[in-house]
C-alpha cells in the first residue's frame, strides 16, 4: 500500500511537470493574442513588479550589509580586505541577486498571482470572460506571465544596486575600507558580460519559471478555499525548488 | 434558435444526458426546469460551447456549436448574453467597468458612447446610481442586476439566464421578470431560463421543458404543464416528495450503511 502511494505521488509529480510544460506552450502560443491587451500587461507589471520594489530594496540593502560584514571577517584572515568590493559585487551579481530576488518574488508576487487567478476561477470570473468572448488565457494568464518575465531582471538590477550600496555602507563607512579601493577593485574585476549579464539571464529564466508556476497553479486550482490555499502553497514550494535547481544548472553552464 | 439533437453527455464519468432532444423557438422565452442536479446548467454550457457531448449535436442560430473554430465560437458568444447563477462579476472592477467590459474588449467606441451605453443599461436595471460601487459593496440581488446589465450591453440575439430568481426580494424579482419580458417582447431577444421557481416562470415563459434523468420528460406551456398528467410534471410542479424523482441521492441501504446488517453476498 505504502509503495502504491509512493508511486502515485511520483506519477502525480510527473503529471504536474508535464501539465506545466504544456501550459507553457499554451502561454507562448497565446502571446500574439495577448498583445491586444498590452494595457493589462502593463497593469500587471505594476502589480507584480513595481509593488515588489519595497521588499526587494530593503532585502537587497540588508543582504549587501551582511555580505560585507561576513566577507570582511573572512578576507581579514588572509589580509585581503581590499578585495571586499569585488567579492561583494561578484556574490551579488552572479548568485545572491538573482536567487534571493527570485525567492522573494515567488513569495510576494507568485502567491498573489496564484491566489488571484484561483479566486477568479472559483467565482466563475474566468468562465464569464470566456462567455463574453474574451480569452482568459490571453487576457488573464499571459499578461501575468509576461509581467513576471519582464519584472524579474529589473528587480534583480535594483536588488544588486541596493546590495552594493549596503556593502559600501558597511565596508567603507563603518569598517573603514578606502572608498577608492572599494570601487576600483570592483570595476576592474567585475565583467559586464560574464558577471552582470549572466546574472540577468538567470533572473529572466527564474522570472519565467516563477510566473509559469504561479499562473499554472492558479489556473488549475480546485474552486474551493482549500484548493486555492493549497495551490498558493504549491506555488511557493515548487518555485523555490525550481529556482534553486535551475540556479545550479545555469551556474554550471554559465561559469 | 437553439436545437439540441440526440445529445449524450458525461461529466467526470457521470452520465448527464442520454440522447436528449429539444428545441428553443426564436423570439420566445423558454424555461428549462427540472430537479437539482439534472444538468440544466450543463445544457446551457453545451449551448455556449464550453462543453462538448459524447454524441449528438447542439445547433445555435444554425451553427453546430461543437464544430466551430475558436474564432467562430467567440463570434457566436459575442451574440449571446449569459447571466450566471452567482453573477460572476469581475471583483476588481467597478459596476460601471463591469458593464463596460464587453464593449471595451470588442469595440473601439469612443469613451463618451461607452459611458452613455453603460449608463442606459444600468438605468434599465435600476442601478445607475451604483455605477461607481465595487461588486463587494452590492447585495446579491443588485449583483444579479449588474450582471444582467452586462449580459445585455451588446443587445444579444440570445440570453441564457442561469437561476435568475434565486435570492431576489419580491421587488427585485418583479423588476427582473419585467426586464426579461421587456427584452424579449420589445427587442425580440430569445431567452432561455434555467429556474426552479414555477410561480415566477409561469409569469414570463412561453414554453417550458422539464428535464429529468438525462432526457426531456415533458414540454408545453406553463399552463399545460401545471395540469399535465405526466408523473414527472405532476411531481415536480406539485412539489411532491414521492414520484419518479427520488428525494435520496443513490446510496446503499440505510440499515447496511449504519452497520445493522452485513452486505448481501
Amino acid at each position: 500500500m505504502k509503495r502504491l502511494n509512493k508511486h502515485s505521488a511520483i506519477v502525480d509529480a510527473c503529471y504536474e511537470i508535464g501539465a506545466t510544460g504544456w501550459f507553457l506552450v499554451v502561454l507562448l502560443v497565446a502571446i500574439p493574442r495577448s498583445l491586444r491587451y498590452l494595457r493589462e500587461t502593463i497593469r500587471q507589471i505594476w502589480f507584480v513588479g513595481a509593488k515588489s520594489l519595497i521588499i526587494i530594496m530593503i532585502s537587497g540593502l540588508f543582504v549587501g550589509m551582511v555580505l560585507s560584514l561576513q566577507l570582511y571577517y573572512t578576507l581579514s584572515i588572509f589580509g585581503g580586505t581590499s578585495a571586499l568590493g569585488t567579492v561583494v559585487a561578484l556574490s551579488l551579481y552572479r548568485e545572491l541577486g538573482p536567487v534571493v530576488t527570485a525567492l522573494l518574488f515567488a513569495g510576494r508576487a507568485g502567491t498573489s498571482i496564484t491566489a488571484e487567478i484561483g479566486l477568479m476561477r472559483a467565482t466563475d470570473q474566468l468562465s464569464a470572460m470566456e462567455l463574453m468572448a474574451v480569452d482568459p488565457i490571453a487576457f488573464v494568464a499571459t499578461p501575468r506571465f509576461l509581467a513576471g518575465l519582464i519584472s524579474m531582471p529589473l528587480l534583480v538590477a535594483v536588488f544588486n544596486m541596493m546590495g552594493l550600496f549596503g556593502g559600501h555602507l558597511v565596508g567603507v563607512n563603518w569598517l573603514g575600507i578606502d572608498n577608492g579601493t572599494f570601487w576600483s577593485n570592483m570595476t576592474s574585476n567585475v565583467n559586464v558580460w560574464t558577471d552582470v549579464i549572466n546574472g540577468e539571464w538567470k533572473a529572466f529564466v527564474f522570472g519565467a519559471a516563477i510566473s509559469l508556476i504561479a499562473v499554472f497553479q492558479g489556473y488549475n486550482a480546485p474552486p474551493t478555499s482549500e484548493g486555492v490555499a493549497n495551490a498558493t502553497t504549491r506555488t511557493v514550494v515548487w518555485a523555490s525548488i525550481v529556482i534553486l535547481a535551475l540556479d545550479f544548472v545555469m551556474t554550471a553552464f554559465l561559469m | 434558435m437553439v436545437r439540441v439533437v440526440e445529445l449524450s453527455s458525461e461529466l467526470s464519468g457521470k452520465k448527464i444526458f442520454e440522447r436528449i432532444s429539444l428545441e428553443i423557438p426564436r423570439g420566445k422565452i423558454t424555461a428549462v426546469m427540472g430537479p437539482s442536479g439534472t444538468g440544466k446548467t450543463t445544457l446551457l454550457r453545451h449551448m455556449t460551447g464550453q462543453l462538448h457531448g459524447v454524441s449528438g449535436k447542439v445547433w445555435v442560430d444554425g451553427l453546430d456549436v461543437a464544430a466551430l473554430e475558436r474564432k467562430q465560437l467567440y463570434a457566436l458568444r459575442e451574440r449571446i448574453g449569459f447571466l450566471f447563477q452567482n453573477s460572476a462579476l469581475l471583483t476588481d472592477y467597478s459596476v460601471f467597468e463591469n458593464v463596460a467590459f464587453p464593449l471595451r474588449q470588442h469595440t473601439r467606441l469612443p469613451e463618451i458612447l461607452i459611458r452613455n451605453l453603460v449608463l442606459l443599461k444600468l438605468q434599465a436595471v435600476g442601478l445607475r446610481g451604483a455605477a461607481q460601487l465595487l461588486p463587494s459593496e452590492l447585495s446579491g440581488g443588485m449583483a444579479r442586476r449588474v450582471a444582467l446589465a452586462r449580459a445585455i450591453v451588446f443587445d444579444p440575439m440570445l440570453i441564457l439566464y442561469d437561476e435568475p430568481f434565486v435570492g431576489l426580494d419580491p421587488i427585485a424579482l418583479n423588476q427582473v421578470l419585467k426586464l426579461i419580458r421587456t427584452l424579449n417582447r420589445e427587442l425580440g431577444i430569445t431567452s432561455i431560463l434555467v429556474a426552479h421557481e414555477f410561480a415566477a416562470v409561469r409569469q414570463v415563459a412561453d414554453w417550458v421543458h422539464l428535464i429529468a434523468e438525462g432526457r426531456c420528460v415533458a414540454s408545453g406551456t406553463p399552463q399545460q404543464l401545471a395540469h399535465a398528467d405526466s408523473p414527472w410534471a405532476a411531481q415536480f410542479f406539485g412539489g411532491k416528495i414521492d414520484g419518479p424523482v427520488p428525494f435520496q441521492y443513490p446510496a446503499s441501504a440505510l440499515d447496511e450503511a449504519l452497520g445493522f446488517v452485513g452486505p448481501s453476498s
